[in-house]
């Protein structure tokens, strides 16, 4: 029985208008079976909205959440409030200017976004990248996998109150961009690679800038994680919070980290190798508790795994061209190509259809984020409302992503 | 320099659509469109008036809907309500005073920003509120959570339809006096996904915006550059921000 | 390119096939009619010799004629994607089973090949629009949903005056549809 928020009971306040769009019940009969069933209240249960607009940091999401006291009983996310309708912009698109149409995506993480379709491309035109712009591609992306790392520390911190480990994750990140910005031209929306390879070579201020970060990195994050690793406050919140298990993982259709945490060892760059990964060697931290410490835990050793690939990519870097031979015009038999990387989220795969024209004729992208909010529903229930934002920061979803 | 310059032929422009020479489609299938140009066949443009934000009194910030949040219709309709209670004046209040310098110079020292990042600009905009590019040397580290307490709204991001309504009412729900920045390409004139079909081509659709920040996304050093500049701006117009011009800024031909 | 993997498909599913498979680089297709999607998922997620327990994405596409639901699975039995499409579904009313029951994250994919094709899912519990508002008429994906900059190709000249001008008068409205095979 739901009550609705009508004006005040207080005579002294009069509201010209019932201000209904505070009410996160529809104003339409419910159209699905699980509508209905989420918004019919139980005994002593009420609805609260979490907006579109909130402090949390991942961008517009709406969760309208079903409470029972303190204690969340279940919740469903509305999206769309950063549609922008990037796979429609595509199709009208030339295959290069996917590139920088699919980059605001995951932004935190723009050149894995841009690699998934990339590939997709390579494939159903049959091009080969040569060897240096492959190690180029994995070199650039790890520094990017370690900037999203860090920032997902900042605000894994500051969604539970911590304020000052963002700011030094805002440091090391602002370092990285930086670097990358000497070598793609620009900060975060790096439009660097290209269909058949990358945009330009190694240059000497990105070299002398990367070689003076690696031999300080690890301290930094050392000091980073000694800021939040031992810290009571932090491991007592997320210890136990959000657990999800392996079984319920894989059919939740979880990816990255997230699926990592639950125990199944399953990375794209070792399931289905792609571009010189085979080549490099690096192990898949995996943990097995399935909980919001357990996925930040192993974050953390992913980080250390890059600078290890990193490490390696810089010695085994070999010469040539960073950009394989094309014709301006790129026009592909028709067919069908798939592509996935491994991104700091997850999976993220770009399914190309080609009909012979200059066009894309679909291109479907598949994002990490995106599914793993789903799996809030599954995680949340039972846990109180401050525990809401540590679990969604856990799943470090970013909204360009999820909302396309 | 040894070229032999030849003298340039004079370019036939032709003279209207009868002229025009086909551009052959790199389609195949397609027809060859006529390339004429868009100047020669205007038909009349659709301008979509802004109904979404509207204002009653016209010397007010928003001219022309009447007020229906509060039960202050009737104080609204007084015409009190549109001018700057901040002001010390009274009577005196057309000639501006030392204290009212003195209040630009306090606002504009402390403007108290609104999250509301919605997309990749709101990275750049924490960049620049943190360590290394500190807006807090100008007083506006507090990002405040709540409409209520802010001052500025840094719109950092793409807004789509469906976020336009809820990102009016924080606009409405900030108390005056209030400026908006617009930040990024997307919110000056819709960016990259000017042509998609569920974004808004440009915040100042919706609501006024002082300044405007490009860049995709603007780095930080450009954003601080837009929050010194609206600090000039208040500076300069003394408080009488209600004066400021609002409305879609996009010619109408476009 | 797994040769045997793809014997092994056409033993298994040989009447259920409505075309060969094809395989290119490392992914392996096949396409079913959307009747089938039950039963040979089901097969590919159970069986102990094809353990497809992980579906990697969930696609709709609107060919122009028919509309396509395509499934990308992944199984450490063979080093390929194994992509289902389950082929020729009307775009008037576009039906297929819900692949929900194996896997609940399918729910999300399936709302939105709903919302941006029209696609009814079967058996999803929660068929409704995603990230359109919950009043939008027109399904955006379609190939008949033109954007405004798509004015060549639209039979509505496109919406600003500065597409409509390029447009050629005498164009026939079909030479404009870009209609293929895929």
């Amino acid at each position: 029985m739901t009550t609705t928020s009508g004006p005040s009971d207080d005579p002294r306040v009069t509201l010209d208008r019932d201000l209904g769009v505070f009410e996160p019940v529809p104003p339409y009969p419910p159209r699905t079976e699980r509508e209905a069933e989420f918004y019919t209240l139980g005994d002593g249960q009420m609805f609260i909205n979490m907006g579109p607009q909130h402090p949390s940091t991942h961008g517009v999401l709406r969760v309208v959440l079903k409470l029972d006291g303190e204690k969340v009983v279940d919740l469903d996310p509305v999206l769309g409030y950063l549609h922008r309708g990037v796979e429609k912009l595509c199709e009208n698109a030339d295959y290069h200017q996917v590139i920088s149409q699919v980059d605001p995506l995951e932004y935190v993480s723009s050149l894995f976004c841009e690699w998934s379709p990339v590939m997709a491309f390579e494939k159903l035109m049959d091009i080969e990248v040569p060897r240096r712009a492959e190690y180029i591609r994995v070199l650039s992306s790890e520094l990017n996998r370690i900037a999203s790392h860090a920032l997902f520390l900042g605000w894994m911190a500051l969604d539970l109150g911590g304020l000052t480990p963002i700011l030094w994750s805002f440091i090391e990140r602002d370092e990285i961009v930086d670097m990358l910005s000497s070598l793609t031209g620009a900060r975060m929306l790096f439009n660097y690679f290209r269909i058949g390879g990358v945009n330009g070579d190694l240059n000497h201020e990105f070299m002398s800038r990367l070689g003076d970060w690696m031999s300080r990195a690890t301290e930094q994050i050392e000091a980073g994680n000694d800021l939040l690793n031992e810290n009571e406050i932090f491991v007592r919140r997320m210890r136990g919070l959000g657990t999800i298990d392996s079984k319920t993982a894989l059919r939740m259709v979880m990816t990255g980290p997230n699926l990592r945490a639950t125990g199944v060892p399953f990375d794209v760059r070792r399931a289905h190798p792609y571009s010189v990964f085979p080549e490099l060697e690096f192990d898949i931290p995996t943990r097995s508790e399935g909980d919001c410490l357990a996925r930040y835990l192993l974050r953390m050793d992913e980080i250390k795994q890059s600078l290890r690939i990193i490490d390696q990519c810089l010695h085994q870097m070999p010469d040539g061209p960073v950009m394989a031979k094309l014709p301006r015009l790129l026009r592909p038999r028709p067919g069908r190509a798939y592509a996935a990387v491994e991104g700091p989220r997850g999976q993220l795969s770009t399914y190309a259809v080609s009909d012979g024209t200059d066009q894309p004729f679909r291109m479907r992208i598949h994002d990490p984020s995106f599914i793993h909010l789903q799996s809030v529903g599954v995680m949340m229930p039972g846990h109180l409302i401050a525990d809401t934002m540590a679990i969604m920061a856990s799943l470090d979803p970013i909204m360009g992503g999820v909302d396309k | 320099m040894a070229l032999n310059e030849e003298p340039s032929p004079v370019a036939n422009l032709g003279t209207g659509p009868e002229d025009a020479t086909g551009v052959a489609s790199d389609v195949a299938g397609q027809p060859a469109l006529p390339a004429t140009r868009p100047s020669d066949e205007m038909t009349s443009p659709i301008f979509v008036p802004n109904t979404l934000w509207q204002a009653a009194d016209p010397s007010a910030y928003d001219g022309g809907r009447p007020t229906d949040i509060t039960h202050l219709r009737e104080y609204a309709a007084t015409g009190e309500a549109a001018r700057d209670d901040a002001r010390w004046g009274g009577a005196l209040e057309v000639i501006p005073t030392k204290a009212d310098y003195v209040l630009d110079l306090i606002r504009m020292n402390s403007l108290w920003p609104l999250l509301s990042g919605l997309a990749c600009c709101a990275i750049e905009m924490m960049s620049t509120a943190t360590s290394k590019n500190d807006m807090d040397r100008w007083g506006m580290f507090p990002f405040r959570a709540s409409p209520r307490q802010a001052d500025v709204l840094i719109v950092a991001g793409t807004l789509t339809t469906k976020m336009a309504g809820p990102l009016v009412r924080l606009w409405e729900q900030m108390p005056e006096p209030k400026w908006c920045v617009a930040m990024g390409d997307c919110t000056c004139s819709g960016g990259r996904y000017k042509r998609s079909y569920s974004t808004v081509e440009g915040i100042d659709r919706v609501m006024p915006v002082d300044v405007y920040v490009p860049g995709c996304p603007p780095r930080p050093e450009g954003l601080i550059y837009g929050m010194m500049k609206l600090q000039q701006l208040i500076k300069d117009h003394r408080g009488s921000w209600p004066e400021r011009p609002v409305g879609p800024t996009v010619p109408q031909e476009v | 390119m797994d040769r045997r993997f793809k014997a092994r498909l056409e033993a298994r599913f040989g009447d259920q096939l409505t075309g060969p498979i094809r395989q290119r680089h490392d992914e392996t297709e096949m396409r079913i009619a959307p009747g089938d999607v039950v039963a040979v998922m089901r097969a590919l997620h159970d069986e102990p010799e094809l353990r497809f327990e992980f579906l990697s994405d969930l696609a709709g596409v609107d060919t122009g004629q028919v509309m396509q639901v395509v499934y990308h699975l992944w199984s450490d039995v063979t080093p390929d994607w194994l992509r289902v499409i389950a082929d020729g579904l009307s775009r008037d009313d576009p039906r297929v089973p819900s692949v929900t029951f194996l896997w609940k994250g399918a729910e999300w994919m399936e709302r939105e090949a709903y919302d941006m094709f029209g696609i009814t899912f079967e058996g999803n519990r929660d068929l409704r629009r995603i990230y359109m508002p919950p009043d939008y008429q027109s399904f955006p994906l379609r190939k008949d949903f033109y954007l405004a900059d798509d004015a060549a190709r639209s039979p509505g000249a496109g919406v600003r005056p500065m597409e409509r001008s390029q447009v050629p008068s005498n164009a026939p409205a079909a030479a404009l549809v870009r209609r293929t095979p895929a």
